[in-house]
């Protein structure tokens, strides 16, 4: 059996008198593709600030890569190799397109301190790379606040691409974007993880996408792990069904 | 002990309080329902006592002299003045409310200058007070002057009913509401734009009546706005923005430092106000009486 | 498609974005100010180079990192006095300083100023927003009480007279060229800073500071850091105003002069590099000509800044710029329109 990359253990957190993560125990391997599901309000979004740094856990423990990381601030999660794209596409709005991915590049070559290099050359060729992979070659001298919610998604996604990760932590990457573009996007995160031996963990809310793109799905419920297993499995199971997937029946 | 200079100080401490007090709630009332930080709210206030000493010199002309004449010259004031905050809040400040922070700040800054040369071409360099020839009383070994319990008494007068308005009726709920919520108020199909000009009219009003209250203590002169401004930015941050508790206390704080401060360190009374600021920032940001925001 | 076309200009502006236009007819100009007729433009153009300094160094936290700072003028004053204290101490009994020690009390400015950021910094980069708005407000002003009230240290209110630079610096045209050879240096360094990637680096801090945390950027550093060169390069002005004005005052630190800074920043537009350099020629040159015929200074300056903020935000560069990507987002679609238009041509027989 392989070592596990993600290690999550009693995660706790309340905001005032409300948990909003109660006791969750959660590991994931490397290579592995996962989502977390749940209706709103789950704490799929809390999770996800609880393993990054955002928030601080009341208890428990994180520990990525065999080093515990629990309560560190995001930069440094960041450096340990867990990158991030959120939910509510939350990017540099006044840098053009190509700003936005070639800064996120510099910062993961800590070169943020050079008063002196030229930022236009210094990492240029990743940026390229980057631009390419997220198919936003043709928008590179937009201004990233002005582009259209799917591509900001994407942009979003080539940021957390340029920080290198062995972890990709996606908010609902596809919210947003019609449906060639969630399409296209979720094969490029199925390459990622194939080609790239990328860990991915995902939130979505469409169980098409979940279904087809995750090996192993988490359901959250208020604050709590109530289920863990394969699309089948949740598929079939009927509590799933109750909490979750009969409100998405339309 | 010689408790003479300290009970001055004291009473002075508590009419200056009173005055931040003033000004300050309206600021934070402000700051709290538009977020919209007045930098022009003293000017508002400098103003208003130029006004008020106009009407009562209008006043005494033509009724002969009489310090009850005040009364009448404060109430002209505070309605005229939040006439003018109204107006003031429909023409310029509503344009900012979707601008950035800088973009605020500068708008009301330059009200500041503006208003301040205005005040300047109507009523010249020359300060104006009002002398009221009240005699000064002995109490506490010392000579007090009685009317610095006038200014103390309005202002615990207001706040108390200050509070009881925003407890009580139905636009002090609103006035609240908003602070918390702002699109939670519009979603209940209150009219938005109007409760934002009467909460800028209502805090324009407040610091009218805080400058006509001031005039017979001492004279208004061009370039104090810049001076108490500094000061009300002091207590709302001390007392933290949008508590009105916080607000009475912290302006009781500063008035207090800051005239005992003079006994000690007569040039550096303000900056002792700013070493209380800037501890109360660094230590909590959000204020002694404030909640704590996650951003 | 339309780069074959452009001219020298429209090279510039692609390289340097407005800026690099501008900063070559402000340079010109520059140059030519000693031969207009009288001393007066010649002090005028000085006081607009140290104060657009000021106000670039001061645009480095505000156009770069986008926290407005009302306590900079404290680096400023600082700056100043230091340069002020050795200058006094430096200087002969006769009053006259020689070159060298001239030269050496310019150099005390910055690096205290730059000490004086790092302690004020350090608390001011946990905040931002507002807060950071008023903390710096609190400090300088705690800095202009302080330096107010120390008489013994820093002669309190009245100041430091008597900073009279030697003899070849009393000319008016030889000290400007002093003074704009120092101001090009530092915009220049200053240029590389906002081109590098910490210059970056600020901006996304500027767009989105919670998200630049997500990317690995140790955001207060990074903040601290910004802070300390802007008070580093606000110390450079102000450790030239001295020998400029031959005194110091406790104003220097106060949050009117902090104020002058964020008005020229702001008329001449945050979003360019030259912005604020531009806003002192409108500005120290506004000043000059309304001192002359009115005492309603703060009225003028007052309405103008009051319509900038209603009608063009982006100061007025940011008009400028906004128009000219406005024209060629029009000349593009035309010149796409007329591409698409061609090939059709060519297929009618």
């Amino acid at each position: 059996m392989s070592q596990n990359i993600l290690e999550v253990t009693g995660l706790e957190k309340h905001f005032g008198g409300v948990h909003v993560t109660c006791d969750i125990h959660f590991a994931m391997q490397e290579g592995e593709q996962s989502a977390i599901i749940g209706p709103n309000g789950a704490g799929k979004s809390t999770f996800m600030n609880l393993l990054t740094g955002y928030h601080r856990p009341d208890a428990g423990k994180v520990v990525f890569a065999g080093r515990e990381i629990t309560g560190m601030p995001p930069h440094k999660v960041v450096r340990r190799g867990i990158s991030r794209a959120f939910q509510v596409s939350s990017i540099f709005g006044r840098m053009t397109v190509s700003e936005n991915v070639r800064a996120a590049v510099q910062a993961q070559m800590r070169a943020t301190f050079r008063l002196f290099a030229s930022a236009r050359t210094l990492g240029a060729g990743e940026t390229e790379r980057m631009l390419a992979l997220c198919g936003l070659e043709g928008k590179r001298d937009l201004v990233a606040g002005e582009l259209a919610q799917g591509d900001k998604k994407r942009l979003e996604l080539a940021i957390a691409l340029a920080g290198k990760p062995r972890l990709l932590l996606l908010d609902e990457p596809t919210a947003g974007m019609s449906i060639d573009e969630a399409r296209s996007t979720m094969e490029l995160v199925d390459r990622l993880n194939q080609e790239l031996k990328l860990t991915v963990l995902f939130t979505e809310h469409d169980m098409g996408i979940v279904f087809n793109h995750a090996r192993k799905l988490t359901l959250l419920h208020r604050g709590e792990i109530i289920l863990q297993g394969t699309p089948e499995e949740v598929r079939a199971n009927e509590t799933a069904q109750k909490v979750y997937l009969g409100e998405h029946r339309t | 002990m010689d408790i003479a200079p300290y009970a001055l100080q004291l009473f002075s401490g508590l009419s200056r309080a009173m005055v931040l007090f003033l000004l300050s709630a309206g600021l934070s009332l402000i700051f709290g329902v538009m977020n919209i930080l007045n930098f022009a709210h003293a000017t508002l206030w400098l103003l208003s006592g130029y006004v008020t000493f106009s009407i009562f010199t209008f006043l005494s002309q033509q009724f002969g002299v009489s310090p009850w004449l005040l009364l009448p010259a404060i109430a002209g004031a505070v309605a005229l003045m939040s006439l003018f905050g109204f107006a003031l809040e429909r023409l310029l400040i509503r344009h900012t409310y979707e601008r950035e922070l800088p973009e605020q700040l500068l708008l009301t800054f330059a009200l500041v200058l503006i208003l301040g040369d205005v005040i300047k071409l109507i009523w010249g360099l020359e300060n104006r007070r009002i002398n009221l020839g009240v005699r000064p009383i002995e109490m506490l070994d010392t000579l007090v002057n009685p009317y610095q319990f006038v200014i103390i008494g309005t202002g615990f007068a207001v706040a108390v009913g200050l509070w009881l308005f925003l407890q009580r009726t139905r636009f002090g709920k609103i006035v609240r509401a908003a602070v918390y919520s702002r699109s939670m108020v519009s979603a209940l199909g209150i009219r938005i734009p109007m409760i934002y000009a009467s909460v800028f009219a209502l805090g324009v009003g407040l610091a009218a009546l805080a400058g006509g209250v001031f005039l017979p203590l001492l004279p208004m002169a061009l370039g104090v706005d810049l001076d108490i401004i500094v000061q009300c930015f002091a207590v709302v941050v001390i007392g933290g923005f949008g508590s009105m508790l916080g607000t009475f206390v912290a302006s009781i704080i500063v008035g207090i430092v800051y005239s005992f401060s003079i006994l000690f360190w007569p040039d550096g009374a303000l900056a002792m106000i700013f070493l209380i600021v800037i501890a109360v920032l660094i230590v909590r940001p959000w204020g002694l009486f404030g909640t704590e925001l996650r951003s | 498609m339309t780069a074959k076309t452009r001219g020298p200009w429209s090279r510039l502006y692609a390289g340097f974005g407005i800026s690099g236009p501008v900063t070559l007819l402000l340079l010109a100009a520059a140059l030519g100010v000693p031969w207009l007729p009288g001393e007066f433009w010649t002090h005028v153009g000085t006081e607009v180079l140290i104060f657009g300094l000021f106000a670039m160094s001061f645009n480095l936290l505000y156009g770069y990192m986008g926290q407005i700072s009302f306590g900079h003028a404290a680096f400023f004053g600082v700056g100043a006095y230091a340069t002020a204290m050795l200058f006094t101490a430096l200087k002969g009994a006769d009053g006259q300083i020689g070159i060298a020690e001239f030269l050496l009390s310019l150099l005390a400015g910055p690096p205290v100023a730059a000490l004086v950021a790092l302690v004020v910094g350090f608390f001011c980069v946990r905040l931002t927003g507002i807060y950071f708005a008023i903390l710096t407000l609190a400090f300088g002003e705690l800095l202009f009480y302080i330096v107010f009230s120390w008489y013994t240290f820093t002669k309190g209110d009245d100041g430091i007279q008597g900073l009279l630079p030697p003899p070849f610096f009393q000319d008016s045209t030889n000290f400007y060229f002093f003074t704009l050879a120092i101001v090009a240096v530092a915009a220049a360094v200053m240029w590389r800073i906002t081109e590098s990637p910490f210059g970056y680096a600020l901006r996304t801090l500027r767009d989105n500071q919670r998200r630049a945390g997500f990317l690995g950027t140790n955001v207060r550093v990074h903040m601290l850091v910004n802070f300390v060169l802007a008070g580093t390069f606000a110390g450079i002005a102000g450790a030239l105003w001295g020998p400029f004005s031959r005194s110091v005052n406790p104003g220097l630190l106060g949050w009117g002069e902090s104020g002058i800074a964020v008005f020229m920043t702001l008329i001449g537009g945050a979003g360019s590099f030259i912005g604020p350099l531009l806003g002192s020629v409108i500005y120290t040159m506004l000043q000059a000509v309304v001192k002359m015929y009115t005492v309603y200074w703060p009225l003028t300056i007052g309405t103008i800044i009051l319509l900038i903020v209603l009608f063009a935000p982006g100061g007025i560069l940011g008009m400028i710029d906004k128009r000219i990507q406005a024209t060629r987002a029009r000349k593009d679609a035309a010149g796409a329109d007329a591409a698409a238009a061609a090939p059709a041509k060519e297929q009618r027989p």
